[in-house]
């Protein structure tokens, strides 16, 4: 049993590894993660991107449920992508919005 | 700091190499391929200009003006925007190009055709600029089935479809135009020894018949209305109707009237087909569908004013500044375009060599560097792709800001404006010493830029790729 057990916070900081590599932000800061289920070792995740032709689409996906294997403790992880509510600029968190956020 | 990785060394997370990844959009080699034969058409235009000044300081209706000027917009302006219209159309408008195999097929008409037409052009055979115009002209209704089939199948249709779908009309009418003009100026003395029935009788009357209707109207017209409906109609156009998705993406921002950005792209259309009509006809009516036009332009200047202060992400990196000055250049060109097209205007040297100022700044100024400014972030963005697409989750991977120099790309703007005020002034002075010291400033600026994309294309030898931090344990 993990001694550790995981928290939705985890799970965040995890995602945050994920790049969007022009606009310089983590897909946590930029809004993009909808809801996150933890089930014992088993991460489920609904996420959305800037735009629903966004053509790093799979790699975005593949690369967060890789990003949630590489964290101790899960041994499954779902990452689906979901475009209702469609994401707008608004659900950019203020922080990451800030000009003094280091970009890497 | 870390000693970049080969990608053959990327750190394994879990299991084998990871899979190639594709979506909406197509193969990188496919934009690519376009661009990088539009960059080197844009080498050689700004190296004749040097070698041969007198194409700008002389007046525009001559053979090596119009070689020269196709050079630009068929093998720079257009090559670069069909290539980005493959990537950023499906991704822009949610939905997937028709064919990639088509658009593969389309490059190879499509460079045939501009080669052979500014070669003709410049050795003035017009009989071989309508032959290899045609070859263009196959190239360009491949081009408009693939973004037809494409938008047909556009999930939800909104203002910049139909921007796009007005810029294809345009450009389809802009190259029928041309090729009625070239027919005008062929010779039909062979047609009377051809036999009936074998079709090419019949074609060749047809241009024939083509280039009676064409010779009723005023040939500089003719060419001056063609030239309108490619640059205004197809350029212009889809600058405008792309910003309004471009710009949101890049800047993290929303359009803020959506009534707005329509009628910037209705008043547009109108002023253009109303343009081309009276600049045909040589109407005074001109100046009030330039007037029409103009005003499309500045309501997409406010609502682009608009966007920028909405924006979330403060920063402008030198693409977007490049983007903005280009659409800034707008100013001067419309306030040209209203001069010329005043009602009386006595046609002397000065104003002769005025249009060729007109000119000039809308196809360099505006056009150009406003696509030289979207390569900044396209470039960098389809490399990054090819390239560390695999990686994403797995590794630490750099970002497209990363690829670049930001000095060489300020430096390269600051060039390029000293290039385009040295150029303008000369050619209204008729000066050809000082428009070949405007051309080299240009060629430096092209270098700079050559410079950087050489910069982005060295991540596909040399890859910058790190191992992630080693996992932490999850907190209580």
């Amino acid at each position: 049993m993990n001694p550790n057990p995981l928290t939705e916070s985890t799970i965040l900081d995890a995602l945050r590894q994920v790049l969007d590599p022009e606009i310089g932000m983590n897909i946590v800061d930029l809004g993009l993660i909808y809801d996150v289920k933890i089930a014992g070792s088993e991460v489920r995740v609904a996420m959305t991107l800037t735009t629903a032709g966004c053509p790093m689409s799979e790699s975005i996906r593949s690369g967060a449920e890789w990003a949630l294997l590489n964290l101790e403790g899960v041994t499954t992880a779902h990452v689906e992508l979901v475009f209702d509510p469609p994401w707008h600029p608004g659900m950019i968190s203020q922080t990451a919005a800030s000009p003094s956020t280091p970009t890497i | 700091m870390e000693a970049a990785l080969p990608i053959s060394a990327a750190p394994d997370v879990r299991t084998s190499q990871p899979k190639q990844v594709r979506a909406t959009a197509p193969s990188v080699s496919l934009p690519l391929r376009f661009m990088l034969t539009g960059l080197v058409a844009l080498f050689v235009a700004a190296g004749w200009i040097i070698a041969k000044p007198a194409i700008l300081a002389s007046y525009h209706y001559n053979q090596y003006v119009i070689a020269a000027t196709h050079l630009v917009v068929l093998g720079f302006i257009c090559t670069v925007v069909m290539g980005a219209m493959y990537q950023l159309v499906p991704v822009a408008l949610e939905t997937k190009l028709y064919s990639e195999r088509l658009a593969k097929w389309q490059f190879v008409f499509h460079v045939v055709g501009f080669i052979g037409m500014v070669w003709m052009f410049n050795v003035w055979d017009m009989k071989q600029v309508g032959h290899f115009g045609s070859v263009l002209a196959v190239g360009v209704g491949l081009f408009v089935y693939n973004m037809a089939r494409t938008l047909w199948r556009v999930p939800k249709w909104n203002f910049v479809a139909t921007a796009i779908t007005a810029a294809l009309v345009w450009f389809s009418l802009t190259i029928f135009v041309g090729l009625c003009i070239a027919a005008a100026k062929c010779a039909y003395e062979s047609t009377e020894g051809l036999a009936a029935a074998d079709g090419v009788k019949e074609m060749i009357t047809g241009l024939q018949l083509v280039a009676k209707v064409v010779s009723r109207f005023d040939a500089i017209g003719a060419m001056h209305a063609h030239a309108h409906l490619g640059v205004v109609g197809f350029f212009v156009l889809l600058i405008v109707g792309v910003s309004y998705r471009l710009i949101p993406m890049f800047m993290l921002t929303e359009v803020q009237s959506k009534r707005r950005a329509a009628l910037s792209i209705l008043l547009l259309n109108l002023g253009l087909a109303g343009s081309v009509v009276t600049i045909l006809l040589r109407s005074p009516l001109k100046l009030m569908f330039a007037g029409i036009a103009v005003a499309g332009l500045a309501i997409f200047g406010w609502e682009l004013r608009a966007m920028l202060r909405a924006r979330k992400r403060p920063a402008l990196d030198w693409g977007l500044k490049t983007f903005l000055v280009a659409v800034a250049l707008l100013t001067p060109v419309c306030l040209l375009s209203l001069t010329l097209s005043w009602p009386g205007l006595p046609m002397n040297q000065f104003f002769s060599m005025l249009e060729n100022v007109y000119g000039f700044l809308g196809l360099f100024g505006v056009v150009t560097l406003a696509i030289l400014g979207m390569l900044h972030k396209i470039l960098p963005f389809l490399v990054w792709f090819g390239v560390y697409s695999p990686h994403v989750g797995r590794a630490q991977l750099p970002l497209t800001s990363h690829m670049v120099s930001e000095r060489a790309q300020a430096a390269g703007l600051a060039t390029y404006l000293a290039a385009l005020s040295i150029i303008s002034v000369a050619v209204s002075c008729e000066s050809e010493l000082w428009v070949r010291v405007g051309g080299v400033f240009l060629f430096t600026s092209l270098m700079l830029f050559g410079y950087n994309a050489a910069k982005v294309f060295s991540h596909f030898r040399k890859p910058q790729i790190k191992p992630l931090p080693a996992a932490k344990p999850a907190s209580p």
